[in-house]
């Protein structure tokens, strides 16, 4: 291993389950147990991903923190990451960093959204990641882990806590962790990294700043359009309960729902130009939901779930039996943008 | 048996966030407001406005929103900042 110089502080405890009480006093860990980082296991992620201690993965722009490799990592350990998973945790970052993201407003808004991370690429496989059953529920250790480690950075280095920067009135369960893998085996589609312009077979993490899962169901039609309507109608009902705003959804379809698009021919970019051309709303709708107040005089205003088709993320994932989708809304609207890095790549390089 | 380990917080390893000087008065100031752009601070900076100019003597108010209320203000909406004795950053919702 090689010898890094930290510069975090060295602290001590006398056992694990004191070092477990260290980090739950501190409100360091988001209530579960962690795994103690020792610079050990800190310095094997490091080597893992070929990053030295002091590497900067960027800087927060609002309060303009630094991001180290070694902090990251640190957090990484304390989720339960293996060395392998540390590259993605690295990449989620780097990606939330990206402007359009909107990294401060995303992760303290009272809109209480989590970051949703879908991974694409031979990762999920090299690390058993399941995109099958209970694809959005826990499973396996890596999306778990990884999706943990990205709550935990912004906890212990961003202040990213309940009551702290984070002003979510409610929040949801994804905030604990949020990381879903592609089905890739399983479909003729195209990866979403790959639809979003990461070379294939590179393995990528997409983030979107999104509220909880919304799961829809529809056994009773083989029609592509049919079934995309059910989808639809649960973008339309967010729209209208939630925010009307425009902004990246993602939906997420199961094999057995797959195999009628797969019949019918449909592509990812067929679903994205249908979903895009329905889901829409108009303002006078607020009012059968208890938003009279704010249609005024703007009832025939049209709204659009989505500013262009591509702002639809759609996601094979999901185990083999069962009609059920999930819509995952954004945050709100485009304030904050789908971002997708490629695991490794360096978007600040100057060539 | 003893377990040593690394801290995961930033340990303020950041800096560059201090109080401003504070003004000895604000009589004949120029004071800019900058909004983070919600509705909710309409109300309110009208009211501070209202309050510099009628109990501080404040000679000018400016008023700045940001483009997104997430993000820095941008920096072409400082480009006349030399002119301002103090401003004053606030969020709404």
């Amino acid at each position: 291993m090689t010898a890094h110089n930290f510069n975090a502080s060295l602290h001590s405890a006398s056992d694990l389950q004191s070092a477990q009480e260290w980090f739950h006093e501190r409100k360091l860990t988001d209530g579960l147990p962690v795994v103690p980082p020792t610079p050990e296991l800190v310095g094997q992620c490091l080597d893992y991903a070929l990053l030295p201690a002091d590497h900067l993965i960027g800087i927060e722009p609002v309060r303009e923190r630094a991001i180290t490799a070694e902090k990251v990592a640190i957090n990484a350990v304390l989720a339960g990451c293996l060395p392998p998973h540390f590259p993605l945790v690295v990449t989620a970052i780097t990606a939330m960093l990206q402007e359009p993201f909107v990294m401060h407003g995303a992760t303290s808004s009272t809109g209480g959204c989590g970051i949703l991370m879908v991974i694409n690429g031979p990762a999920r496989t090299e690390l058993k990641m399941d995109a099958t059953f209970n694809a959005l529920g826990p499973g396996d250790r890596a999306t778990t882990a990884i999706g943990r480690a990205v709550r935990l950075v912004l906890y212990n280095l961003l202040d990213v806590r309940p009551g702290e920067a984070d002003r979510s009135t409610l929040g949801h369960p994804g905030k604990l962790s949020y990381c879903l893998a592609e089905d890739e085996e399983n479909t003729p589609w195209k990866p979403l990294a790959e639809e979003r312009g990461v070379p294939q077979y590179a393995s990528a993490v997409t983030v979107m700043a999104a509220g909880a899962p919304r799961q829809i169901m529809n056994e009773w039609t083989t029609e592509p359009a049919e079934i995309l309507d059910t989808f639809i109608a649960e973008i339309k009902a967010s729209m209208l309960h939630y925010s009307i705003w425009a902004g990246n959804y993602a939906i997420v379809l199961p094999p057995q729902l797959r195999a009628h698009f797969d019949a019918a021919g449909w592509s990812k970019a067929d679903v994205r130009d249908y979903v895009f051309e329905h889901a829409k709303v108009h303002r006078h709708e607020w009012a059968a939901c208890g938003k009279g107040a704010v249609v005024a005089n703007k009832g025939d205003r049209e709204y659009r779930a989505l500013v262009s088709p591509d702002h639809l993320l759609v996601v094979a994932a999901g185990g083999p039996a069962g009609g059920f989708g999930a819509v995952i809304p954004p945050w709100l609207g485009k304030t904050s943008q789908a971002v997708t890095v490629a695991v490794g790549a360096c978007v600040d390089c100057e060539i | 048996m003893a377990i040593e380990f690394l801290d995961p917080t930033h340990e303020n390893a950041f800096g560059g966030f201090e109080l401003a000087p504070r003004l000895a008065s604000l009589q004949g100031a120029v004071i800019a407001i900058v909004s983070n752009g919600k509705r909710g601070t309409i109300p309110f900076f009208d009211a501070l406005e209202g309050a510099f100019k009628t109990q501080f003597a404040v000679g000018e108010v400016v008023r700045i929103t940001k483009g997104n209320y997430s993000t820095p203000v941008e920096a072409e909406r400082l480009n006349d900042a030399e002119r301002w004795q103090a401003l004053v950053s606030g969020v709404g919702d």
